[in-house]
C-alpha cells in the first residue's frame, strides 16, 4: 500500500514537471505601484496583444541613453492594443526618484517600482535595460536589448521592434533572444 | 674631471628619466574574438581572471581597487589578471586611459574590440546578459571555473583566485 502511494506520488511529481515544462516562460500574476502609487496588475493586460516589460533605471548611462529610443517604441505602438510596463528593481532608486526622472526626460509610458527586486527575480530579469515582450497569454516571446548599437548611432537591428511587429502579425518571433551590455539590477542584499 | 662630468651629465639626464618612468603611457588595445580565444586557449601553465568593466559603471569603479590589490597580491603567483573596457575604442584617451591611471593600475587592459558585443557576451557565458561589472575565471588548461556577476568585495576576488591557482 506504502509502495503504491509512493508510486502515485512520484507519477505526480513527473506530470507536474511536464506541466510546466509545457508552458515556457509564461509569468504568474504580479501587482505593483506606479510612482504615482497606483496599482497595475500584470493581469490587468490580458486583451493586450502584446505586453512590453522594460526594467529601467534612473543612473544607469544605458538605460539613460535608451530614454528617447524607448518613448518613441512606446508612441508607436501604444496605439496598436499593445501595452508597455517599465519595471525600476534599482533598490537605491525611490519611486520619487523614478517620478522625477521620468519627467525630467518625459517618459510617458507607465513606470513601476519593484520593492525587493521580487519581479527582476521572477523574470530572471538582471540588467538595465531590459526587454521582454509578453503575448496575451503571458507567454516572454522575446527577451533581450532594444537595439543593437547602445550609443544609437550605429542601429543595425532593432531586435525589440521586430520582435513587436512579428507578434502584432501574429508571425512567430524571428530572434527571440538577444543580449546587449548594460548596468546591473541593484538588488536588496 | 671625467667624474665631474659623469656627474653633471648624470644631474642634467636624471630628472628627464624619473619623468618618463612616471608618465609612462599606459597603451591600450582592441580585443577581438580571436585574440581573445587564444588568450583563453594557450595559458602558459597560468590560470587568468577577467574583469570586464566600463567607465560609465558605477560598480565597476567601486570594486576596481580591490582588483588592483589583488595584483600586487599575487605578483609571482601563477594568475594573469585582464581588464576589458566596454567603453568604445574612441574614448580610449578620453575616458579609459584617464581612469586607469587613476586607479594606479597594474595590470593588461583592453577595449572591446569585438564587432558584435553579443559575441563578446557569449563567448564568455552564454548564460550572462551583459551586466556589468562581470568576473570570470579560467583555469591553467583554459578552462572556466567561475562566473561573477555584479561587484565584488576583495575576499569574493580573493577566494575565486585561490580555488583556480589551485587547480
Amino acid at each position: 500500500m506504502k509502495k503504491n502511494i509512493f508510486l502515485v506520488m512520484i507519477i505526480a511529481f513527473l506530470f507536474q514537471i511536464a506541466l510546466n515544462a509545457g508552458e515556457p516562460g509564461k509569468i504568474q500574476n504580479f501587482t505593483l505601484k506606479d510612482y504615482n502609487g497606483k496599482e497595475h496588475s500584470l493581469y490587468d493586460y490580458k486583451n493586450a496583444k502584446a505586453i512590453v516589460i522594460i526594467f529601467v533605471a534612473t543612473q544607469c548611462p544605458v538605460s539613460n541613453a535608451y530614454n528617447q529610443r524607448m518613448e518613441k517604441l512606446y508612441q508607436d505602438y501604444r496605439d496598436k492594443n499593445t501595452v508597455f510596463l517599465g519595471i525600476n528593481s534599482n533598490k537605491q532608486e525611490s519611486a520619487e526618484e523614478v517620478a522625477e526622472h521620468a519627467k525630467k526626460n518625459n517618459l510617458n509610458f507607465t513606470i513601476l517600482k519593484d520593492p525587493g527586486n521580487k519581479i527582476a527575480d521572477r523574470f530572471n530579469a538582471s540588467v538595465t535595460p531590459e526587454v521582454y515582450v509578453l503575448n496575451s497569454n503571458f507567454e516572454i516571446l522575446y527577451h533581450g536589448r532594444i537595439d543593437d548599437s547602445r550609443r544609437g548611432d550605429n542601429i543595425q537591428r532593432q531586435d525589440a521592434r521586430n520582435a513587436l511587429d512579428e507578434i502584432l502579425a501574429g508571425k512567430k518571433v524571428t530572434v527571440a533572444q538577444t543580449k546587449a551590455f548594460g548596468c546591473t539590477i541593484k538588488r536588496v542584499d | 674631471m671625467k667624474i665631474k662630468f659623469f656627474f653633471l651629465a648624470a644631474l642634467f639626464v636624471l630628472p628627464f628619466v624619473v619623468f618618463s618612468a612616471q608618465t609612462e603611457k599606459i597603451k591600450i588595445e582592441k580585443i577581438d574574438k580571436q585574440k581573445l580565444s587564444s588568450l583563453l586557449k594557450n595559458r602558459k601553465g597560468n590560470a587568468l581572471f577577467i574583469n570586464l568593466w566600463a567607465t560609465w559603471c558605477i560598480p565597476c569603479r567601486e570594486e576596481f581597487p580591490s582588483i588592483v590589490k589583488l595584483v600586487n597580491d599575487y605578483k609571482n603567483k601563477p594568475v594573469d589578471f585582464i581588464g576589458i573596457s566596454i567603453d568604445y575604442p574612441d574614448e580610449i584617451d578620453s575616458k579609459i586611459i584617464p581612469f586607469l591611471e587613476k586607479q594606479n593600475a597594474n595590470f593588461a587592459n583592453f577595449v572591446n574590440g569585438f564587432e558584435k558585443d553579443e559575441d563578446l557576451i557569449k563567448l564568455l557565458d552564454e548564460n550572462w546578459n551583459g551586466a556589468l561589472p562581470a568576473t570570470f575565471t579560467f583555469d591553467k588548461t583554459g578552462k572556466k571555473i567561475s562566473f561573477l556577476e555584479g561587484e565584488q568585495s576583495y575576499n569574493s576576488f580573493k577566494k575565486e583566485i585561490k580555488k583556480v591557482i589551485k587547480r
